[in-house]
């Protein structure tokens, strides 16, 4: 294996033992909390908040493994907004455009709510099994047949990317070189990488189907769960933590007007 | 006895396809029997197994005549969910096969499909691990299971299912010999379990256990009958692309009464009828090769997965000469692939150093080492993408701009290397898996890498296109190229390879030449591998050849070469 994406990370903690229905309805929440402030040092409350149940759920490995991700997704974030966001204190004027402290501020709280957003959301995928994110969609509402194609998403997403890994370095071998900076050189590196990938990924996806129907799988076919998630008070204790916290937020926006960069936007 | 499987003038043909897959099957599979399919690659077994539980013509579509009845359901009547009440069916690729996050998981599965309760889905999960063995592994991550358990945990989900019929294709492909190993003595188990067995593999010695088994060739049922009687015509199992087995190929080789299927058989009878005279062959010659240069040589080497907590390799110190003809040999997960994938600069040691021709592999470009060292990977669709052989076969030298008169005279001589002129113009992706293994050969050769690594180069090949493959890298390494071959096919290594390395948890075992290291077969058992019955045959009968050829050669008393390779 030449790559590891799968997130699940198998421990016993609290919040592994959740309801996933809890779980998904948390990092909704937690969703919502982030969008209530543009106030960078707001919102690194609140990341530290979501690092704080990553500890205790003995998973901050997993947001260790997208590390660069994070990174890049903060950075590009911290960098671009400025350029977009009008603010009253200039800092920096060049041909036009402008740089303010507090366009500057706005950058960094995007970033880190983009930042925040992801952390939450692979909190639900370093807890909780495939098949309970699945099951859980399902006691929400969700039709299964969608329920199951997004689960299936998620599970054949390190698939492909181990795939995706392998034919890279089947091509490199052959002399490809994937450092070029010349746009001709990176049109013609496409092929060579985008065709095997999208085939390999064909012919998983249709074995795949063959292999679920010969186990007696039909999407439409009522079917039993292994796994049955149990609702017990931990899990409304969660979930009406989040409303109190979600709850506080809103009227500290709202009423007392903190955490504001820029009003009027989220 | 009753019959649990009945084909009846089965014929099929895929859709778009002119030759038909399967035609005018007609036979029966008695209930609690093992049937083994044999046959060489394109000749059915994939489609014959697929007709049972009606994935054919359900699935793959095509032109679909006569009728197949399994436990009395009519499978092209039937949906394939349904069909799955009666048939159990481990496809070829167990991998892709596995979906769930845990065993326990992928367990439950099929049984979640059955709406079975809770309970009961507990109990049965729990029998059925015991009988695969993994009942330890409850909890563990199916990805991080060796290619055996991953075998076991296919084999054991729909074992779980309890269903009267158990169909398996090619189950102990592309697997290490230890994984094989269980497999092979999984399904002795099974058989005392009265479930219909339909097992379909490439190698006769697996097929000596079973009760009856159907000869394919071009989707025709050239032959069935009980393994006394089918597996001892060498030239039939041959003709439908089957290695025949050793004992029967060495006993009529040398006019040997008695037609043992087994290693132990065939000491019992040589031992019996006195068949070998007392006096041991002597006056063998030995040629030495003179050494070519160092081309690889690595120092100290370890390296650890960025991800991994422990070293995937442990100070690795070798040397391989130009010219050298080496098999890596080991289980999954020794390290053989990742110490390969040095030797091209795919991977960087975390500690010592990686040489190529004295100079540190980090030191070369990128197409510098293309040019030196060229690696073709296990699955040759993890780098076809053009639309012909030739384009396909042009890429490497065209974008390491090698210039135009040498790369048509490069690209003509991998072609005819491989057997693949005359293809230029064909498209890779219609080729079979032999061919399509052949295409990324010779897109590597066409580079005329110094060293030439190949993984897995037979994987998914029957025996005729085993024997071509390795031909071809015989000859390729009598032009001088230096070949490296990671390989599970034992009998390859012996046939082929000069020099043998044994790897196990990352370090090297053993290493020396080919004839040494499969004599030993104590420390092949501590790498969880074993000699072919050619080989144990040789080891029992204290000779020195490694092919039959020269077996044979030797207990005649002829004088045979055994090319010793000069080395360190």
């Amino acid at each position: 294996m030449i790559m590891n994406l799968t997130f699940y990370n198998d421990e016993a903690t609290w919040l592994h033992r959740l309801d996933p229905r809890t779980k998904i309805c948390g990092v909704l929440l937690i969703f919502v909390i982030c969008l209530c402030f543009n106030h960078p040092l707001f919102i690194v409350g609140i990341l530290a908040g979501v690092l704080a149940i990553f500890t205790t759920a003995k998973s901050l490995k997993v947001l260790w493994k997208l590390r660069f991700l994070l990174v890049l997704l903060f950075v590009f974030s911290v960098v671009l907004w400025p350029f977009f966001i009008k603010g009253k204190t200039i800092l920096l004027e060049w041909h036009g455009l402008e740089v303010s402290r507090e366009s500057l501020l706005y950058g960094l709280a995007m970033g880190l709510r983009l930042t925040t957003f992801v952390s939450a959301g692979l909190l639900l995928l370093a807890t909780t099994k495939n098949e309970e994110i699945t099951n859980g969609l399902i006691r929400l509402g969700i039709p299964y047949p969608v329920a199951f194609a997004l689960a299936t998403a998620i599970r054949l997403a390190p698939t492909f990317a181990d795939a995706g890994a392998t034919i890279v370095q089947a091509q490199v071998s052959r002399g490809l070189d994937l450092d070029s900076k010349n746009i001709f050189s990176r049109f013609k590196r496409f092929a060579p990488l985008s065709i095997p990938i999208f085939i390999s990924a064909m012919r998983y996806t249709n074995f795949l189907a063959m292999a679920l129907e010969s186990k007696g799988f039909r999407p439409d076919a009522p079917r039993t769960s292994y796994y049955e998630p149990q609702t017990t008070g931990r899990d409304w204790l969660v979930l009406g933590s989040l409303m109190l916290i979600l709850a506080a937020c809103l009227y500290l926006r709202l009423s007392l007007h903190w955490g504001i960069i820029i009003s009027g936007r989220l | 006895m009753t019959s649990s499987i009945v084909f009846d003038h089965l014929s099929f043909s895929y859709q778009n396809t002119t030759a038909p897959a399967l035609q005018d099957i007609s036979g029966e599979m008695s209930r609690g029997s093992f049937t083994m399919v044999m046959g060489h690659s394109g000749a059915g077994k994939s489609t014959l197994c697929c007709a049972i539980n009606g994935l054919v013509p359900r699935f793959l579509r095509g032109d679909y005549a006569g009728r197949v009845m399994a436990e009395g359901m009519e499978a092209g009547k039937n949906s394939v969910p349904d069909m799955a009440r009666a048939v159990g069916i481990v496809l070829q690729d167990f991998e892709a096969q596995l979906f769930s996050t845990n065993v326990e998981l992928e367990m439950a599965f099929g049984l979640e499909n059955q709406c079975l309760p809770r309970t009961a889905m507990e109990e049965r999960i729990h029998t059925y691990l015991r009988v695969v063995g993994l009942e330890e592994l409850l909890r563990r991550d199916t990805a991080t299971l060796s290619g055996g358990q991953k075998q076991r945990l296919a084999i054991g989900s729909v074992l779980a299912m309890e269903t009267p019929v158990l169909v398996m294709d090619e189950p102990t492909t592309d697997i290490d010999p230890e994984g094989r190993h269980q497999i092979l003595s999984l399904i002795r188990r099974l058989r005392t379990q009265d479930r219909t067995l339909v097992v379909t593999d490439l190698d006769a010695e697996a097929a000596v256990q079973a009760d009856q088994i159907w000869l394919l060739r071009d989707g025709q049922l050239l032959a069935k009958g009980t393994p006394a009687e089918t597996l001892t015509d060498s030239s039939l199992i041959e003709s439908c692309g089957v290695r025949p087995l050793a004992t029967i190929a060495l006993f009529q080789a040398m006019n040997w009464p008695g037609q043992p299927l087994t290693v132990d058989a065939a000491m019992a009878e040589i031992e019996n009828q006195g068949l070998l005279r007392p006096s041991r062959p002597e006056g063998r010659a030995i040629s030495a090769l003179p050494p070519g240069k160092v081309i690889l040589e690595t120092r100290n080497l370890s390296y650890r997965y960025p991800a991994g907590s422990t070293n995937a390799l442990s100070d690795i110190d070798l040397t391989i000469h130009e010219g050298d003809f080496v098999a890596m040999l080991g289980q999954n997960g020794s390290g053989k692939t990742t110490l390969a994938k040095h030797f091209n600069g795919l991977l960087k040691p975390t500690a010592g150093d990686m040489f190529l021709r004295g100079r540190p592999v980090n030191n070369y470009r990128r197409d510098e080492l293309a040019r030196e060292v060229g690696y073709v990977f296990q699955n040759p669709d993890h780098q076809i993408f053009a639309p012909t052989v030739g384009e396909e076969v042009s890429f490497g030298p065209r974008i390491l701009g090698i210039d135009r008169k040498t790369l048509e005279r490069n690209i003509a001589e991998a072609l005819d290397a491989t057997g693949l002129s005359g293809f230029e113009d064909k498209n890779p992706f219609l080729l079979n898996r032999g061919e399509r293994q052949r295409v990324a050969v010779a897109s590597i050769l066409a580079v005329k890498p110094a060293v030439i690594i190949l993984d897995e180069p037979t994987t998914g090949l029957d025996y005729v296109h085993q024997l071509d493959t390795m031909e071809m890298l015989k000859r390729l390494n009598q032009l001088g190229h230096t070949i490296i071959v990671i390989t599970h096919a034992m009998w390859i290594a012996e046939a082929y390879a000069r020099r043998s390395i044994l790897m196990k948890e990352g370090r090297i075992l053993l290493d020396g030449p080919t004839s040494e290291v499969f004599s030993d077969e104590t420390m092949l058992a501590a790498a969880s591998l074993a000699p072919s019955d050619l080989i144990r045959l040789r080891n029992r009968l204290g000779l020195a050849a490694m092919t039959l050829t020269d077996m044979v050669k030797e207990l005649r008393g002829d004088n045979i070469v055994i090319p010793f390779p000069n080395q360190r």
